[in-house]
């Protein structure tokens, strides 16, 4: 918070601020007012939480602050410390209580949950509760559109080993996800594909579950450090790289070294942890397994990737992801506009605040369809359904699709 | 009623703020000043059009309520923030580029547009706007033509006022007038008085630019930089002379001493820059052969003065090179653990060929106040920017530095220079205005007055020392500061709020 000189160089890389103009609603603003009330200036007011929370926590500011300022843990703990002052109703406080509280907090109620949403997209209950209306009365019909196409079969890690392909097979334990093991199940068995095409004996530690990045950016972190603590336990067994395809949740793996630093118990071995964890991109040589065009189609194949920014503000990687789709055969790949600037989904912020987690969507779908792509290609799940379902919403027939599925049709046998 | 409801009642395009939370954001800028002491305004006006802004500025002189024009906020000089209170004009939201004449080499465009943007839609048309501050990314053009931004490439291209044509400017009643002759497209005119460039440079004190008109130039189609490193501070200064006197006029020349090159390598390492008291990048542009012409010529002037020289056009030494330079004045902060940069005596400017000496005594400075200091500048145009490192939470170390801005500022005006070169004056150079000026000062007084009886635009800045805030006392300084400061600044942090 000190280190922030107020030079006003992330305002520009502020997805927030850049919708508003209003300096409340950019980093500078935002680290200002948590030094402020940290030395006693400011009440913690509705206000204050609402420029706050209307933050997306995407981390473009830290990416280009030149004074060293990492937003992401700041606000983690402020938003931790402030958490009590929330004045949200209790229909919010319940729903947040449940589903940070319970639901997130065991996998398997988690995949009870998902198969539950599953049994309703296959079974008629949501073409009927599209088609009654019932949708729109409850308020649920853009959350409901967000709602990925469950995954038929779930990944559950179960200690299980799957073999690598070629002579020299290394070793990589694999991070499934909550989301991703569940809702987009398939993607995470094509990142395993992937890693043992690319040589790698595949790991799946048992025990492990979600990474609590949605909880420490909701001012929950006891609950989030419960989860880290445990996922920590799980893989320490485990030998090499911690493999994961979700920008999100490998920034806030990354973090946990962070986090827990203060913790004796635990402080080494987060740091151990973090130290191994590693975005799918960064495991994989482009040279080394795509071989054949994405699509069958023998003419080139116009894709976007677009960055997620926990993984171009957060962790610094773009120029891997673009290198291993480059080497696919037939690829053009082009940059859009404002590739850095977040496309509004960022955890639950689509469902925390539509209203400005559209208008960033439909900003970055313009931005997209301007360069006219056969395919847009991202790495975190959060990016692919909000882009997902904001194509959808404007009747395009442009696919997305997640990194390791394109990895994994370009390398398929 | 309050300022802010009758705002609201009167205003179309705008929004207007009052909640506490949001007041505390526009009570500082980047200046060490506002820092230790923020100013919150009564309202603040996220201004949407011209309209509303000689709304805004009749309804203030009607009430005698005193506004404060913002851009990005990027300023170092506390220039940008109420300090006596009333309306915070934020002029950032209208950021529209209205048109670019490419014909006639023209720009029309709202003072919100950040510098970096109107380049990049400029470039599309092969155009520039020349003036260049570090803070291309987050400076608004508006900003720079009311401190008269300078920046890296002045010492070719002069200061934003030699491209700025005509401005509409809301005065102080709320009257909008455009400068520069009404709908002209003129590059050039003598007709009558240049109110541009009166309100170029007046931060504020004299009306609000609403848009600017600027001149513009076609991109040089080359470029190529001269990385020079200097064991000795004496040598670099007569480098500079060198190569002005071999009749080479770069685009920019830019001095970083030895902290800063530490800074650097910390910032980016893989930059590896060797320890030496001085390092300077010359940057020729023009045609092909001339830049390398141009680039070997300097080389061989500073050779022998050099400990070592080199020459590049390729794209990507020059733009890594320039992205260390941006950025060194905020990086300088990673220099000291804990320890960050403190805006204050940060901007003067003296005569170039008493650079190495002002080099020197600020070394001495530092040591005497036992306070760090990084400095770099443009040394072509004799602006230094020294940068001090402290530990914030020091109530001693905020002491010291304030001591170190006061002799730096005296250490400029000893050496024939000026307290700010390009930054602008703001409340942190105004205690310096009358020893600075002379009876000059009282002119550019009556000046404000003829234009602002009332007295609301911006006050606190150049023309009048405001109370209150940890500035020198006295003609000249020397004799303390007001303080103690307000508020248990420097404290640290409350135990449940870690600052990481």
């Amino acid at each position: 918070m000190l280190a922030c000189i107020r030079c006003g160089a992330c305002l520009t890389s502020c997805p927030t601020y850049v919708l508003s103009m209003n300096e409340a609603e950019g980093p500078r603003g935002r680290v200002g007012l948590a030094r402020a009330v940290a030395e006693g200036h400011l009440d913690v007011s509705p206000n204050l939480l609402e420029h706050e929370l209307n933050c997306l926590v995407c981390d473009a500011c830290s990416a280009v602050c030149p004074a060293g300022v990492h937003m992401d843990p700041l606000q983690v703990v402020f938003r931790s410390a402030v958490a009590e002052q929330r004045r949200a109703g209790w229909m919010a406080r319940v729903v947040r209580s449940v589903v940070f509280g319970w639901l997130f907090m065991d996998m398997a109620r988690f995949r009870a949950f998902a198969r539950a949403m599953w049994l309703y997209q296959r079974s008629g209950a949501r073409w009927l509760a599209r088609h009654l209306g019932i949708l729109r009365v409850l308020g649920l019909a853009e959350a409901e559109r967000l709602l990925p196409e469950i995954s038929r079969t779930f990944l559950t890690p179960h200690d299980e080993t799957f073999p690598g392909e070629g002579d020299s097979t290394s070793e990589v334990a694999f991070f499934a996800g909550c989301v991703m093991s569940t809702a987009l199940a398939d993607v995470d068995r094509a990142t395993i594909r992937v890693l043992q095409r690319g040589g790698y004996r595949v790991s799946d530690p048992g025990g492990q579950g979600c990474c609590g990045a949605l909880h420490a950016h909701g001012g929950d972190l006891p609950r989030a450090l419960d989860l880290a603590r445990r996922n920590i336990a799980a893989f320490e067994p485990s030998e090499g790289p911690i493999v994961v395809n979700s920008a999100g949740c490998g920034a806030m793996l990354k973090d946990y070294a962070h986090h827990l630093r203060h913790d004796t118990a635990w402080s080494e071995r987060a740091r151990r942890f973090s130290e191994r964890v590693r975005d799918l991109s960064q495991v994989l040589d482009p040279t080394a397994f795509s071989t054949h065009p994405v699509t069958g189609k023998s003419e080139s194949e116009k894709i976007v990737y677009q960055d997620a920014c926990h993984l171009l503000h957060a962790q610094r990687i773009s120029r891997q992801p673009r290198d291993l789709l480059k080497a696919i055969p037939g690829v053009e790949l082009v940059e859009i506009e404002e590739a850095g600037l977040c496309c509004g989904s960022a955890g639950v912020y689509n469902v925390t605040n539509p209203a400005e987690s559209r208008q960033l969507q439909q900003r970055k779908i313009d931005n997209l369809l301007k360069v006219v792509p056969d395919l847009v290609v991202t790495a975190n799940p959060g990016c692919l359904l909000q882009l997902q379902s904001g194509l959808a919403a404007r009747d395009r027939h442009l696919a997305v699709k997640h990194l390791a599925e394109v990895l994994d049709e370009a390398s398929a046998p | 009623m309050s300022i802010a409801s009758d705002l609201r009642a009167i205003l179309k395009d705008s929004r207007v703020l009052d909640a506490p939370a949001e007041l505390r954001t526009y009570a500082y800028d980047a200046s060490f000043l506002t820092q230790l002491a923020p100013r919150s305004p009564d309202a603040v006006v996220i201004a949407g059009s011209t309209s509303d802004v000689s709304a805004v500025m009749r309804y203030a002189s009607a009430h005698g309520v005193p506004v404060t024009p913002r851009g990005a906020a990027s300023g170092q000089a506390a220039g940008a923030v109420a300090l006596e209170g009333g309306i915070v004009l934020a002029l950032n939201a209208m950021n529209r580029i209205v048109e670019i004449d490419v014909a006639n080499m023209q720009a029309f465009c709202e003072p919100g547009v950040v510098h970096a943007t109107l380049n990049a839609a400029l470039a599309r048309h092969n155009l520039v706007f020349p003036p260049d501050p570090g803070s291309s990314r987050m400076a608004t053009v508006g900003g720079m033509a009311s401190t008269n931004a300078h920046g890296m490439r002045a010492v070719k291209y002069g200061p934003t006022s030699a491209w700025v044509l005509g401005l509409e400017v809301v005065l102080p009643d709320g009257q909008v007038i455009e400068t520069g002759s009404v709908g002209s497209r003129a590059k050039q005119s003598s007709a009558g008085l240049e109110l541009t460039r009166l309100i170029v440079g007046a931060e504020g004190t004299l009306g609000v630019v609403t848009r600017l008109r600027l001149k513009l130039m076609a991109i040089p189609p080359a470029r190529a930089i001269v990385l020079g490193l200097f064991d000795v501070l004496e040598n670099a200064g007569q480098a500079v002379q060198g190569v002005f006197g071999a009749g080479v006029s770069p685009s920019a020349m830019e001095i970083l001493d030895e902290r800063c090159i530490q800074a650097i390598n910390l910032f980016r390492p893989n930059m590896k820059l060797p320890s030496v008291e001085a390092l300077i990048l010359f940057e020729v542009d023009g045609n092909r052969p001339g830049v390398c012409w141009d680039a070997e010529r300097i080389c061989e002037v500073i050779g022998p003065l050099a400990r070592s020289t080199e020459w590049s056009d390729e794209t990507a030494r020059i733009n890594a090179l320039w992205e260390a330079r941006s950025l060194v004045g905020a990086a300088v902060g990673t220099l000291r653990p804990g320890s960050n940069r403190a805006y204050c005596g940060e901007d003067i400017c003296v005569p170039v060929a008493r650079i190495p000496e002002t080099l020197r005594a600020i070394q001495e400075i530092s040591a005497r106040h036992r306070i760090p200091i990084a400095t770099y500048g443009h040394i072509g145009g004799g602006g230094l920017h020294p940068g001090h490192l402290i530990d914030g939470r020091d109530p001693d170390e905020i002491q010291r530095v304030l001591l170190v801005a006061d002799d730096i500022h005296q250490l400029a005006l000893s050496m024939a220079g000026t307290t700010t070169g390009e930054h602008g004056v703001g409340a942190a150079r105004a205690p310096y205005m009358a020893q600075e000026h002379g009876p000059a000062l009282e002119v550019m007084r009556r000046i404000k007055a003829a234009l602002d009886p009332r007295g609301i635009m911006n006050p606190g800045v150049i023309f009048d020392v405001p109370a209150g805030l940890p500035l020198p006392l006295g003609e000249g300084g020397g004799e303390g500061f007001e303080l103690p400061l307000r508020g248990p600044v420097g404290e640290p942090a409350v135990a449940t709020i870690d600052p990481g």
